[in-house]
């Protein structure tokens, strides 16, 4: 099989992943609800002693994590489980199409749809900064690096996701995932305990999970983008090679996982 | 039954479920006890500031925007159940016991979040002073290029008459790369005349000039309002003494002094009455050589 036709068969998978995903009327009420807030912020805002800008940006990102945390969480793990189900995955295995490509085709087609999620909700945000700025807001310009980090967290919680739903049922790998989630923002203290342990083996339990499992706090950047930081060019590349290794690994490993499986 | 009658008996069914939901709601307001929306809201904090910003993910600027008006819904409420308008800087009387470790909270979430120090700064001395420099310190700490925290901890000391420390923190606050100039000449000003009436008006003008919080605004130019007011009620009673040296006893009428305070050229109503600084006529409390804040004055009492 060449490469060529693997891309193919990968973007038709992806594709349809990703119109099945816009089909489901769940995402848009999504967006919708996320707008919603975003507007309800503006009035929020009010209450807020003159701060509405900065709990804009911060209402917004966080509305836009959480979201996209949900959609990752629970599209994500649904993503194989329900081709088993419907035994759908029995035609498209008839098809010359390889798990891994099917895996990564499955997943490229829910960051699409994280994609469109986010850009929509930072458009939003935008809005509304602009409009309680009553113009263009210098703020706007350093929201879409957070955004950009947000996305590069979903995209690693959507693998996570795929890979526990690769051999686990949707509900435990929901929750594993939302564990993976909360750990993930906790990596500092894994590393900080590894480094105050005594023992040699807690030491290395410490350590080897600080590695292990992703570390998400680096894509947390929204109190400083609401300060107006940006993050800097390199901390951005840096961020973002590790995501695509990280990625890269847990789709390795999902798909040994996967090509394993026995559908009977 | 056909589906459109199927369909307008649900709509139907809907319709009255939702009024008879509102009326029942009504019916067990009306009948529900008394909430004490006093202990409610002084109930302490759940979590403490630091427990708060190791929950809280990745929405810690969240958190802190949602402690940040907590904080102010806290003050106003009090200040509602008051009943008076009571000034920014003066709320001892509001037992305001939750505002420090709200504050506490806000600041341990979002570090950078300057709002919440200057109220600190502002609101807690008159309530827990060493609670106020505590966090006006932890705002310099983790923001030293902020000048507006040192002009914060500055006034702090100044409100405690501690002029030298107030010196001495402006002076640190002027080290500052672009910070205003005024910042250094605050510091010589805290040190030669700390407790005088210019030191105030100085002091009440820049926080009136640089604060980007409303509230803070207003409290400064009702407190710029009350130094000009002493200025004034202390020309006043000079021109009273002068009267009663004259005349031996002290006026009854402002129509009495008129000529002498258009000789000080001071701003008068139609009456003839002195105008405070708000623009509302003082009172001439009779014959007792003394002068009074009109009841729809501005000027704070206090």
């Amino acid at each position: 099989m060449s490469s060529v036709e693997t891309l193919s068969r990968i973007s038709a998978i992806a594709r349809n992943a990703f119109r099945e995903a816009v089909r489901d009327r769940v995402l848009y009420n999504l967006v919708l609800f996320v707008l919603l807030l975003t507007a309800a912020a503006i009035f929020i805002g009010e209450l807020s002693g003159g701060q509405e800008r900065k709990i804009i940006v911060d209402l917004g990102l966080s509305a836009m994590l959480l979201f996209g945390v949900f959609i990752a969480i629970f599209v994500g793990v649904g993503l194989v489980y329900k081709e088993i189900e419907r035994r759908t995955i029995y035609a498209i295995f008839a098809k010359p199409v390889g798990r891994g490509e099917f895996l990564v085709g499955k997943y490229l087609g829910l960051c699409l749809t994280l994609l469109v999620n986010v850009v929509v909700m930072g458009l939003g945000v935008s809005l509304a900064l602009i409009y309680v700025s009553r113009g263009w807001d210098p703020l706007i310009v350093n929201l879409w690096p957070a955004v950009l980090l947000i996305y590069l967290e979903l995209m690693i919680l959507t693998g996570v996701a795929l890979l526990f739903s690769s051999f686990s049922s949707p509900a435990l790998s929901a929750l594993l995932t939302f564990f993976v989630f909360i750990i993930g923002h906790f990596s500092a203290d894994l590393k900080a305990l590894s480094v105050s342990m005594g023992s040699t083996g807690a030491r290395w339990l410490f350590g080897g999970l600080y590695y292990l499992l992703p570390n998400l706090a680096n894509y947390s950047f929204i109190t400083p983008t609401a300060h107006g930081h940006s993050p800097s060019p390199g901390f951005v590349g840096a961020v973002t090679l590790y995501a695509v290794v990280y990625i890269t690994v847990i789709l390795a490993i999902a798909t040994l996982v996967f090509g394993r499986r026995n559908f009977k | 039954m056909n589906d459109r009658a199927k369909t307008a008996t649900l709509a139907l069914v809907i319709v009255i479920g939702i009024i008879a939901t509102v009326v029942l709601s009504r019916f067990v307001d009306a009948r529900r006890p008394p909430v004490d929306l006093t202990a409610a809201t002084d109930e302490s904090l759940y979590l403490n500031a630091k427990t708060a910003r190791r929950l809280s993910l990745g929405f810690n600027g969240l958190a802190a925007d949602w402690y940040w008006m907590r904080s102010l819904q806290y003050v106003g409420r009090k200040m509602i159940q008051q009943g008076e308008g009571a000034a920014l800087n003066d709320l001892s009387q509001l037992d305001l016991k939750l505002l420090a470790p709200l504050l506490e909270n806000a600041t341990t979430l979002d570090p950078e979040f300057l709002d919440p120090y200057e109220y600190a700064a502002v609101v807690l001395p008159a309530i827990d002073v060493q609670q106020a420099i505590r966090i006006t310190r932890k705002g310099i700490d983790a923001n030293p290029n902020a000048w507006r925290l040192y002009q914060h901890l500055g006034y702090i000391y100044w409100q405690q008459h501690d002029y030298a420390t107030a010196a001495e923190v402006y002076g640190r606050g002027a080290e500052i790369p672009g910070v205003p100039e005024w910042m250094q000449a605050m510091k010589a000003r805290m040190a030669a005349e700390g407790g005088s009436r210019d030191t105030a008006r100085e002091i009440y003008r820049h926080m009136f000039e640089q604060s980007a919080d409303e509230k803070v605004k207003e409290m400064a130019r009702r407190r710029l309002l009350q130094v000009d007011s002493m200025d004034q009620r202390d020309a006043l009673r000079k021109l009273f003494a002068g009267y009663q040296t004259r005349n031996g006893r002290c006026p009854n009428n402002w129509r009495e002094l008129e000529p002498m305070l258009r000789a000080i050229r001071a701003p008068l109503d139609a009456s003839g009455a002195p105008l405070d600084p708000s623009g509302v006529p003082y009172v001439l409390q009779s014959g007792k050589c003394e002068v009074e804040l009109g009841e729809a004055s501005e000027v704070p009492i206090k």
